[in-house]
């Protein structure tokens, strides 16, 4: 009976979130059902990461990285090195499928670390208004004017013996500004609203208000945002790395790969150094951004193609 | 002995400006107003847009701080957030909004949005709230399945009854209604303001009813104050200030209701335009010198009746019409 009356429910629940509007992730996917370019995107980007984080499983690291002079700069096909081999005679495809996953792994955590700072800090920034708002809005200015990639590198320059995890935090600490500004406008928009005041003569607390009641309202703005901050977070390591000065020199990047485009020598005779990694990269950060496009479609009505 | 009491109640908003962002002057919403609720009454406040009437109704439950003056309720002054918290002032005194819509959560379901206050107030098992939730509902008239729906999927006028379960949701003593119905059409309103009045009868609650529509609040208050400028220019039960004008805005806001009655239309229109020659001849006596309204004094004959007028007047002993 209870069974019954259960099941009642659940499909009244059902048909009421069909017949009126759709959900949020039903209006995701309608979208990039209906954008090919976004579809397309998505399989490709998943394809990239799976591939690189499955295929790091089976790649011997101490292997990969030992030093084989007598085998630097093979063409691709051989000796058994499908991509060749580099300077130091690393395959070219195991370094770039590890690569990768450091790349995107380094994005991930980049990008989680940053939309946490960005909602918490933004989020308050707004709620609380007045002197609060003013003192963060003067300290995100003041980060804003710091160079990043310069401010980065000076500070890596300096810094001897570094871990892959001190570098997400320094990224980090100096990309998580204009994240913070989209969270706290966001925010804006929604703290005066009827609920909000509702919610506050029921006796719920702040924190509470902040985090139950307005997060959910802006979730899929934040859900854009995590995308394209990935793909641009992605960028940034590598461009580091392409400098010289991403992750330590026994951690292997995209960007440590690219950079042999760096040496013009290098960069004419051996192609197959960099090329691929190259590619790889563009491919991987304009999907992201594809998709990322898509949600953003998806979380503005006015913006919604489908 | 009325069951909240509003003293010399001021609510300014600074003007900032210049170089240095200081400020150059205050917009006063409210300024310097008395009010007190009896208990199971509904008190009237009515006014135009922007005469402040909201903002009290705002600083009443606690969502906006007055510049000075004191709210007492059970004896403390409940201006005070400290003093609010140990009171749980919010489980007694609660808000009904203007738009539905906008005060429903949009991502919280029904269930969700009543038992908010109820959570938030009293321990309850899982069990027990599903069952209060489910009354409630059943008191404004919805389908127990509503439960599980989202705001967005209601009328106006249904989600206006959400929104009075949740106020009624802890059985609290006194509701703001902040112009409960201007949303909605005719037959809708007179809906919501029964259910209102069920529930009243039911639970004993009083209502801070907030509107500018004459009618509505003819037809559920007693007790009635017409504000303007953020100051009360009149007080007064039902028929003092229905019957009995004293205020030429007073005046000037009663000739604006409409008669159904087409044979009167010729002489109404004449009513109007005298009022309003009067209101245009006479404004300046009303006012202060910075269109200020005047102290509220008692009218003779009444010992309920209070309307600011000025000092000599001639126009006082003639009374309303």
């Amino acid at each position: 009976m209870a069974e019954v009356e259960k099941s009642k429910l659940e499909n009244q629940k059902n048909l009421g979130n069909e017949e009126v509007t759709p959900s949020t992730l039903k209006t995701i996917y309608r979208e990039i059902i209906h954008d090919k370019w976004a579809m397309v995107s998505l399989f490709v980007a998943l394809f990239i990461i799976l591939f690189s984080i499955i295929g790091s499983f089976f790649i011997n690291q101490d292997k990969l990285l030992t030093v084989d002079i007598f085998n630097s700069w093979l063409k691709p096909g051989q000796a058994g090195h499908i991509l060749g081999t580099d300077n130091s005679g690393y395959d070219i495809l195991g370094f770039l499928i590890v690569g990768a996953r450091n790349s995107i792994l380094m994005g991930v955590s980049l990008a989680i670390l940053i939309e946490s700072i960005g909602i918490f800090v933004g989020f308050i920034s707004a709620y609380y208004g007045g002197i609060v708002d003013l003192i963060i809005m003067r300290i995100v200015d003041f980060f804003m004017i710091i160079p990043q990639t310069m401010a980065v590198i000076t500070i890596v320059s300096i810094w001897k013996n570094y871990t892959p995890v001190n570098l997400v935090l320094l990224m980090a600490a100096m990309s998580w500004m204009s994240t913070t500004r989209l969270m706290r406008s966001l925010a804006l928009s929604q703290r005066d609203r009827d609920y909000v005041l509702a919610s506050k003569t029921s006796g719920t607390g702040n924190f509470k208000i902040i985090f139950r009641e307005i997060l959910p309202n802006i979730s899929t703005f934040i859900i854009t945002d995590f995308t394209l901050t990935l793909a641009s977070m992605i960028g940034f390591e590598v461009t580091l790395s392409y400098l010289g000065f991403g992750l330590p020199d026994k951690v292997p990047s995209i960007g440590t790969l690219i950079g042999y485009a760096g040496d013009t020598n290098y960069m004419l005779t051996y192609p197959w150094g960099w090329l691929p990694a190259l590619i790889t990269l563009v491919i991987l950060t304009v999907s992201i951004n594809f998709f990322g496009q898509a949600l953003r479609r998806a979380a503005d009505a006015r913006q919604r193609t489908a | 002995m009325s069951i909240i009491e509003v003293k010399n109640l001021k609510v300014w908003y600074p003007i900032r400006g210049g170089f240095f962002n200081t400020i150059k002057g205050y917009v006063k919403a409210v300024d310097d107003v008395n009010l007190s609720i009896e208990p199971g009454e509904t008190y009237g406040l009515i006014g135009e847009s922007g005469s402040g009437k909201s903002t009290i109704g705002k600083t009443i439950v606690g969502i906006e701080r007055p510049t000075s003056g004191s709210i007492i309720y059970k004896g403390e002054d409940v201006t005070k957030g400290r003093n609010r918290k140990k009171l749980k002032y919010n489980r007694d005194v609660q808000m009904i909004f203007q738009d539905s819509l906008s005060s429903l959560n949009p991502r919280k379901r029904i269930n969700d949005i009543i038992a908010e206050p109820i959570r938030n107030f009293e321990k309850l098992s899982k069990t027990e709230e599903n069952h209060r939730v489910k009354e409630l509902l059943d008191i404004v008239g919805m389908p127990k399945g509503s439960m599980y729906k989202y705001p967005f999927e209601f009328s106006g006028g249904q989600r206006q009854r959400i929104g009075i379960a949740r106020a009624v949701s802890t059985h609290p003593k006194l509701i703001v209604a902040d112009e409960p119905v201007s949303a909605l059409d005719l037959s809708v309103q007179a809906q919501v303001l029964n259910y209102m009045q069920d529930i009243q009868k039911e639970f004993n609650i009083s209502f801070l009813l907030i509107s500018h529509d004459l009618g509505v609040v003819r037809h559920m208050c007693k007790n009635l104050s017409i504000m303007t400028r953020g100051r009360f220019v009149e007080v007064g039960t039902r028929e003092d200030i229905y019957d009995r004008p004293q205020h030429i805005y007073t005046k000037r806001l009663l000739a604006a209701i409409p008669d159904i009655n087409p044979r009167n239309r010729q002489e109404d229109t004449k009513e109007r335009l005298r009022v309003e020659a009067e209101y245009e001849n006479d404004e300046k006596a009303w006012y202060d010198k910075n269109h200020r309204v005047l102290d509220l004094k008692p009218v003779s004959g009444s010992n309920t009746h209070y309307a600011a007028v000025p000092e000599s007047n001639s126009m006082v002993e003639q009374g309303g019409k």
